[in-house]
């Protein structure tokens, strides 16, 4: 009797070390302005309690600030358009969210609007739904097919590029830096990759590259370690808010002084203080949540304005999410003290 | 020597792995305030593997403290915000923080008994709901502690300095910072409880034969309740300090997987899953085994992404080391 009840056990476990590897994978992006929300609604008069459309909303679950505030944002989007009906969901991983499609096409949902966890898996399951009629606005990451009608194009490589250049410029193309890593997905890869392509040209050395998981313990545990081993250094590319204020907590604690920090996403935290010039935060690179707002945006005015006729030879877009330096000079601009990121 | 391997072997593990850390990378390695690092972030699931052990030696499991810490830090945050000055508002969030982790716990202990569900499938749901509920609560966002409070701050960043040593260039007091003695101090009472307690008695009976204990007039719901309420105030404290030290909670990440790491390291220590059989001292010798591990993989240079490999290597090993020649045994 004892062998099976502990082969059992140690089985499930097995199976609950999986469940917990696929939420590491429910992987987001990193970043945050908002957007100005005084929405253009073109929304005609609710028909007395009769929806419009449907509309699905699909994005990745909160599983960092920076997922925190596309959901913000969606609800808020959201709210602006009782005419029509949503259905929201999240989903932690490209499983669940090929799931949450499938259903969205059971309920007939006449228009998309997805923010992938992961392109690639993703693909398979949008074109399924455009195949039935449904409209696809894809924000940020997008297909490995061209099969949005819109395509709101976020650009993590630019994003690491971008903010690289600030940081190489900021240093004079001299001088060493301690990098941090989000949680291991394509949206990292990009980031990190291109940073280290723009300091591979300069004379600045990357001492250490550590994965901080875009959360701020982590990112104070694995800066508090890195610490005891590089005792001399510029800065830190911290490429994430969260993680940027893990760093700061842990330079604080080592009594570490005259290191500046680059973060990115826009929190409004950070870009507070780089509004009040804190020496500690020179910069700041957006990577706006609020890009779904745009997103469902874009889908309801589309439904609303176009005829059928017309849907049917839709010609696809795609417009770039402007993704902006922010300095003291223009910080203002990117503070929403209300947001919730 | 068999029976020395077969008692001891974990600590035979955590010295070679020390030995061969300090041959690969001992200057950084050795530096104090790794060493501090080391005991400092492992305290808090150190605090948690405390108690799991006594639920495991009852012969049960508990997955859902990880999410049951990210609720009790909200929780934490939440009373800290609303309980106006310092200390009393810090106060008050310590005792909301250990109070809600409690009765979570006495909760996961009585589903198991009253209800007659497996620990496993039991605490199965704790750890989805919990997490749930943190998430569902703050709408996943980060929840910061108010200004000016200025004792809740010092739960897990003030300590004990120790004389003679300073940390970075301006000297600031090298401190033991207090979460490392909660994790000590419960390993003393978990300790003391398992092995000088009737109590203890009756969990080691409940967890090695549950029906002969009945009969012996055990009352093993009781006993099973205790355990797993202890545990829970455990993921209390654990929570407290964690929120104390970001002073904020983060309720996606805040133990995240911690019920892992803390059935790992009480597995590492000699504890059997099988229930009956465990002891505390080797199972803070697991969590130190752990947490090297993790700490010189950070300092080695290793590419992020292949370092779970390294690790999954050198756990087996020291499993393999800690067991020694039990088969034959």
């Amino acid at each position: 009797m004892k062998l099976p009840k502990q082969s059992i056990k140690s089985g499930l476990i097995a199976g609950l070390l999986m469940v917990s590897f696929a939420t590491l994978w429910g992987c987001g992006s990193s970043g945050s302005t908002a957007s100005e929300s005084n929405a253009p609604s073109t929304s005609t008069a609710p028909e007395s309690g009769a929806k419009k459309f449907k509309i699905g909303v699909s994005i990745p679950a909160a599983d960092h600030g920076w997922t925190a505030g596309v959901k913000y944002w969606a609800e808020e989007e959201m709210k602006k358009h009782p005419e029509v009906e949503f259905i929201f969901q999240t989903a932690d991983n490209p499983d669940k969210q090929i799931q949450s499609l499938e259903a969205m096409a059971v309920k007939k949902i006449d228009a998309l609007v997805i923010l992938a966890t992961e392109s690639s898996p993703l693909t398979p399951a949008a074109k399924k739904l455009k195949e039935e009629g449904v409209f696809i606005v894809n924000v940020d990451r997008g297909f490995t097919e061209p099969i949005a009608d819109i395509f709101l194009a976020g650009d993590n490589k630019k994003f690491g590029q971008m903010s690289a250049e600030f940081m190489a410029k900021k240093l004079n193309n001299k001088g060493s830096i301690l990098v941090l890593e989000g949680i291991p997905c394509t949206v990292n890869t990009d980031r990190v990759e291109a940073a280290k392509a723009v300091f591979a040209k300069t004379g600045i050395k990357i001492l250490d590259s550590q994965s901080g998981m875009w959360n701020q313990q982590k990112a104070f545990e694995v800066m508090q370690t890195m610490l005891v081993k590089h005792k001399q250094f510029d800065a830190v590319w911290a490429q994430d808010d969260d993680m940027a204020l893990g760093v700061e907590k842990a330079l604080k604690e080592a009594g570490k002084a005259n290191v500046w920090i680059l973060g990115g996403a826009g929190m409004k935290d950070i870009v507070k203080r780089v509004m009040d010039k804190d020496p500690m935060y020179p910069a700041n690179i957006t990577y706006p949540p609020s890009m779904i707002a745009d997103g469902i945006r874009a889908a309801v005015d589309t439904l609303t304005n176009t005829k059928p006729e017309e849907l049917k030879n839709w010609k696809s877009k795609s417009i770039d999410i402007p993704i902006e330096l922010v300095e003291p000079s223009n910080a203002k601009k990117f503070y929403f003290p209300d947001s919730i990121y | 020597m068999k029976q020395f391997v077969l008692r001891y072997g974990v600590f035979i593990a955590l010295l070679v792995l020390i030995v061969a850390n300090i041959i690969w990378q001992g200057k950084v390695f050795l530096d104090p305030v790794n060493i501090r690092n080391i005991f400092s972030q492992n305290a808090y699931v150190g605090c948690i593997a405390v108690g799991m052990t006594l639920v495991i030696i009852s012969g049960g499991i508990d997955l859902s403290v990880g999410s049951m810490m990210g609720l009790a830090g909200v929780i934490t945050i939440a009373v800290l915000n609303k309980a106006g000055v310092d200390p009393t508002a810090s106060l008050l969030s310590a005792v909301a923080a250990v109070a809600f982790g409690t009765l979570a716990g006495l909760l996961n202990g009585i589903i198991i008994t009253a209800g007659k569900v497996p620990p496993f499938i039991a605490t199965l749901a704790g750890f989805v709901a919990f997490r749930s509920a943190a998430l569902g609560w703050t709408n996943a966002s980060e929840q910061k502690a108010k200004d000016g409070l200025e004792t809740f701050g010092k739960i897990a960043g003030g300590g004990i300095p120790i004389p003679g040593l300073s940390v970075g260039s301006r000297g600031l007091p090298f401190l033991v910072q207090w979460p490392i003695l909660f994790f000590f101090a419960l390993a003393i009472l978990a300790a003391f409880i398992l092995n000088k307690s009737v109590y203890g008695r009756r969990l080691i009976a409940t967890g090695a034969n549950e029906q002969a204990s009945i009969y012996s007039g055990i009352n093993t719901d009781r006993v099973k309740w205790f355990a797993y309420s202890f545990l829970g105030f455990c993921v209390g404290i654990a929570a407290l300090c964690q929120a104390s030290r970001l002073n904020s909670v983060a309720p996606n990440s805040l133990g995240l997987g911690y019920e892992l790491d803390a059935i790992a390291a009480v597995v590492i220590g000699g504890t059997s899953l099988s229930g009956g059989k465990g002891q505390i001292g080797t199972t803070v010798v697991g969590v130190l085994l752990l947490g090297i591990i993790s700490n010189m993989l950070t300092t080695s240079g290793i590419d992020n992404n292949w370092q779970g490999c390294v690790k999954g290597v050198i756990i087996l090993m020291a499993v393999l080391i800690q067991r020694g020649n039990r088969q034959n045994a």
